[in-house]
């Protein structure tokens, strides 16, 4: 035996159900339109997400600390010699120097980006190797070894072979085998990646020996790294000092920068919603009304009918909800939110394609949530309240 | 008494320049187990009355107990619950919802009170026995005849076990043997112990031998000849 | 840093509720000027149907509200990823003097909406609707808390800038490190739970008490004890319980909970002691209508059903809150 409260309710629902199923072509319209509205907005949220991840996922890996050398404001080559004198501030784990340049392709009109650093010196450089779909990073002794990102071994036509080439700067051949390739999760910052040892890196690009372009340095304590940058900074006047955490907040605070301005958009659309959901809901037919009037003489109370408004909109609203979020997420998720990734993404032009992957959490949906459902609501108080005064005589005039 | 008014007055949009005074100091009681017929012309207040009896909303002035309850100025939630314990309501054109199944219909006044599906069909089913119209249990009130419409109306007014029964010229769309027939169940329902009152101008309804008494409205007043 | 998305989503949040907030009270001024409940006047009739669109407005702000508040600390804990020095909500809500007090008034107006759908749902149960006059001024006083909220929260995200180094949960709650003020210092473990559990066991007895005979002083001591179990319960949680669920003895953070990485257990935590507060606080509170015209009835059954009710919801914290504790105990700290 149910509770009496909770026995009518359920029968409010039930009615409620029912009462929509009546009108499902005003119903099922208003669905449509909502879910769409649903649809956008989950959509961005989720993509935001996801860049939001991707762009975690690798940049877990960055340095705490990266040096540039700077002359006349340009960055240029570092010599070895300035991570030296490093060595004298306390707190410093590993100095990594690192080449990283870009190689136009001219065969291929295509764009990598060349990336060499000692892995294996570095801490937990074994876990970049988790990045990789297969394979490893190349040690120090592997010469002639390349990790590649998969758009990189699309251009390349690679399929099943492992040795490309590439052009030193005197135009002679330089032949690489692809010993890895970066897994789809990290796509958006590794698709266009060839990653080498730096002798091979230092040989491509012509760099002299003890030359790196920038230095990385990883610190002992991440409570440390902004004194340890500071100190470095007044070390080596002539370099640019970043901090891990600049660079990522950098790529959150555009990621959200982009997304707050893309759901005011969408929130002229969901008022535009809004308005027709008052529209529709406060237009009550002679028909509606007079079912109205009968169910109050019947005995249905006041609350009684404003439940079945109650219900009604929930029933819509959520419904709307799911369809759009279920819609929004295959549309990330298997069509890498093609119709929304050119405003998101401006780079999108350089990265021909890269998957995304969302992870949709409690508090994306709630968000969506907050930007739909709420509104509805809301705007369907006062005509369900309208609706649900109509006198109870107004049956028997 | 089953009802009692006493100087029952009813002004419809009091204070307002289209004020109507539809009751003007009615004085009436009415027995348990008894067969009313109000007559009297459209206008005359024969409604209000019905709807004062009815519980639809209370008199602007006087005294009126119904059923055990004093109707004064009070909200509509509380005409409301005592309205769907004690009045059964029988209207002129059924007042049916037209695409709800006439199972439904027929439950429509026990879904507020927290009654199960399972109670609810056991109890309209064996009105729809009653009434002969089981077999129309599916279809949609709007595709049955007047006849079926009428004892629907009738099994509607029945489910809660409302001890009143009230109709409004309920044979006014009735040709003259369904209307016969109604007559029959509300006799029927006399003598099971409930209390019938029927507005009505239909010489079937108010000659029926079975009508205890015969009040006129005339004017928002009772008319005694 | 309002172009964000969960800014805007907190601040359309706000603006709605605040205007069913304005609507409830548009309703409330009308009724205080004009209800006369021996008219029969169509602005009577009018005045009574308003009464069911400000309670209506009113519950559907108090859901909102749930959802604000939820939302809130969600979204401090995305701002912490562009604040400097924040690792979750704490360091967001604290990286400037707004935050806190913005989720404090945000989780009193749960406690003051709610209670005012109290005081509605006993008012109409009587048909001379006694409490009429008294809820809607109260419901007037509903006003300043919306806009306060709202004000708060809208200061708290203006001045939110991703500049601004604040301190870390470790810091603000940690017992291990010296790096900063600590909240909660000087509370031991040991005490906490000791008094925790007692209260737990004292609110029960106090409650089984009262459904068996009602005592005003001991409903009053009910409902005292419930306001002081809210306070210790949100302490033992920081100090004690959260470190047991992050299996990590100097991780003590009442947001971090909420997280997926612990299967949203905080959620249950709090969707637990907080209704269990407002029902054993509210328990006491309606103590002076019973006097009201026929509102005995009413008022004893909602009593009833608050003690019932709040002494579930402590229940199933106190196992929820246990869970990660005992298992910890009982395992060895495996």
């Amino acid at each position: 035996m149910l509770p009496k409260g909770l026995e009518k309710q359920i029968n409010i629902l039930d009615f409620s159900l029912m009462s929509l199923w009546r009108r499902k072509l005003k119903n099922l319209g208003i669905m449509f339109v909502f879910a769409l509205v649903i649809f956008l907005l989950g959509s961005f949220q989720m993509l935001t997400g996801a860049l939001t991840n991707s762009a975690q996922a690798v940049l877990k890996n960055t340095p705490d600390i990266t040096i540039q050398k700077m002359s006349a404001g340009r960055q240029e080559a570092i010599p070895l010699a300035h991570a030296e004198k490093l060595h004298s501030i306390y707190g410093i784990r590993a100095i990594i120097p690192r080449v990283w340049g870009y190689y136009f392709d001219e065969s291929k009109l295509a764009n990598y980006t060349i990336m060499a650093l000692e892995h294996d010196s570095m801490p937990y450089g074994n876990n970049l190797n988790l990045t990789l779909a297969y394979g490893h990073f190349p040690k120090k002794t592997e010469i002639g070894k390349a990790v590649i990102g998969r758009s990189v071994h699309d251009i390349l036509g690679l399929d099943k072979r492992r040795i490309f080439s590439l052009f030193r700067p005197d135009l002679t051949l330089k032949s690489f085998e692809v010993i890895g390739v970066f897994s789809q999760q990290t796509d958006l910052l590794s698709n266009d990646l060839i990653i080498m040892n730096l002798t091979d890196a230092r040989d491509l690009f012509h760099i002299p020996e003890l030359m790196a372009t920038d230095i990385c340095v990883y610190v002992t304590n991440p409570t440390e790294i902004e004194t340890i940058a500071k100190k470095i900074a007044g070390l080596l006047p002539d370099t640019r000092v970043l901090t891990k955490s600049q660079i990522q907040k950098t790529y959150q605070v555009v990621f959200s920068w982009r997304s707050g301005l893309a759901s005011i958009c969408l929130l002229t659309a969901l008022a535009a919603f809004a308005i027709l959901a008052w529209d529709k809901a406060s237009g009550m037919s002679p028909e509606e009304k007079r079912e109205i009037g009968i169910l109050k003489i019947l005995g249905w109370e006041t609350g009684d009918i404003l439940a079945v408004r109650f219900w009604e909109s929930v029933l819509v609203s959520v419904l709307a909800f799911l369809f759009g979020c279920t819609g929004a997420y295959i549309h990330v998720a298997f069509f890498d939110a093609s119709l929304l990734k050119p405003i998101m993404v401006g780079w999108s032009v350089i990265y021909p394609s890269f998957k995304l992957l969302p992870s949709v959490t409690l508090a994306d949906l709630l968000l969506i949530f907050t930007f739909s459902v709420l509104p509805y609501l809301g705007a369907t108080v006062i005509p369900a309240w309208r609706s649900a005064t109509v006198p109870p005589d107004s049956a028997i005039r | 008494m089953l009802i009692e008014l006493e100087n029952t007055i009813k002004i419809y949009n009091q204070g307002k320049p289209n004020e109507v005074i539809a009751l003007k100091g009615i004085d009436l009681e009415i027995e348990d187990n008894t067969m009313i017929c109000f007559q009297g012309a459209s206008g005359s207040g024969k409604s209000t009355l019905l709807a004062i009896i009815g519980c639809v909303f209370p008199p602007t002035s006087g005294r009126a107990s119904i059923a055990g309850k004093k109707l004064s100025r009070m909200p509509d939630r509380f005409l409301t619950i005592h309205r769907r314990e004690k009045i059964g309501f029988i209207f002129q054109q059924f007042n049916l919802l037209p695409r709800l199944s006439v199972l439904d219909n027929i439950t429509l006044p026990l879904l507020p009170l927290g009654i199960s599906p399972h109670e609810r069909k056991t109890r309209a089913r064996k009105l729809m026995n009653q009434l002969s119209i089981s077999h129309k249990e599916n279809f949609p009130a709007a595709q049955i005849s007047g006849g079926e419409m009428q004892r629907v109306a009738i099994a509607r007014a029945l489910i809660n076990n409302q001890p009143i029964i009230l109709a409004d010229e309920p044979t006014a769309h009735l040709d003259s043997a369904l209307s016969i027939e109604f007559m029959q169940i509300m006799v029927d329902l006399k003598e099971s112990g409930k209390t019938v009152i029927i507005a009505s101008h239909d010489s079937l309804v108010s000659e029926h031998p079975a009508i205890d008494k015969i009040i006129n409205i005339k004017d928002g007043r009772i008319h005694v000849p | 840093m309002f172009l964000n998305s969960w800014s805007l989503g907190l601040t359309l949040a706000g603006l709605i509720i605040l205007a069913l907030g304005v609507f409830a009270c548009r309703t409330a001024v009308r009724i205080l000027r004009y209800w006369n409940p021996q008219s029969d006047s169509n602005l009577q009739i009018k005045l009574e149907n308003e009464i069911w669109l400000a309670s209506t407005l009113v519950e559907y702000g108090l859901g909102f509200q749930i959802l604000s508040v939820v939302l809130f600390v969600l979204a401090a804990d995305t701002f912490c990823q562009v604040i400097v020095g924040a690792m979750c909500a704490t360091g967001a809500l604290l990286a400037n003097s707004y935050g806190m007090p913005a989720l404090l008034v945000k989780l009193a107006g749960i406690f003051v909406y709610g209670f005012w759908i109290v005081l509605h749902k006993l008012d109409i149960s009587s048909e001379t609707y006694p409490l009429v006059r008294i809820k809607y001024i109260y419901l007037l006083f509903i006003l300043p808390l919306l806009v306060a909220d709202i004000t708060l929260q809208t200061l708290y995200i203006s001045f939110l800038s991703p500049d601004i180094i604040t301190s870390c949960c470790a810091v603000v709650f940690g017992s291990s490190d010296k790096t900063g003020p600590n909240l909660l210092e000087g509370f031991s473990q040991a005490t906490t739970i000791f008094l925790y559990y007692g209260t737990v066991i004292a609110l029960t007895a106090m409650g089984y008490l009262l459904l068996k005979r009602w005592l005003v002083l001991l409903a009053a001591l009910f409902s005292a004890g419930w306001i002081w179990f809210l306070g210790l319960a949100a302490i033992a949680i920081i100090t004690v319980f959260s470190s047991y669920i992050y299996a990590m003895p100097y991780h003590n953070c009442p947001f971090c909970i909420l997280k997926p990485e612990y299967n949203y257990i905080g959620f249950a935590l709090y969707f637990t002691l907080i209704p269990a507060s407002f029902f054993g606080l509210t328990t006491v509170l309606v103590e002076p209508f019973k006097t009201m015209n026929n509102l005995a009835g009413a008022v004893e059954k909602y009593q009833r059903g608050a003690i019932s009710f709040s002494l579930i919801l402590l229940l199933l914290l106190t196992a929820l809150s246990s869970y990660h504790f005992l298992l910890y105990r009982i395992s060895g700290g495996e």
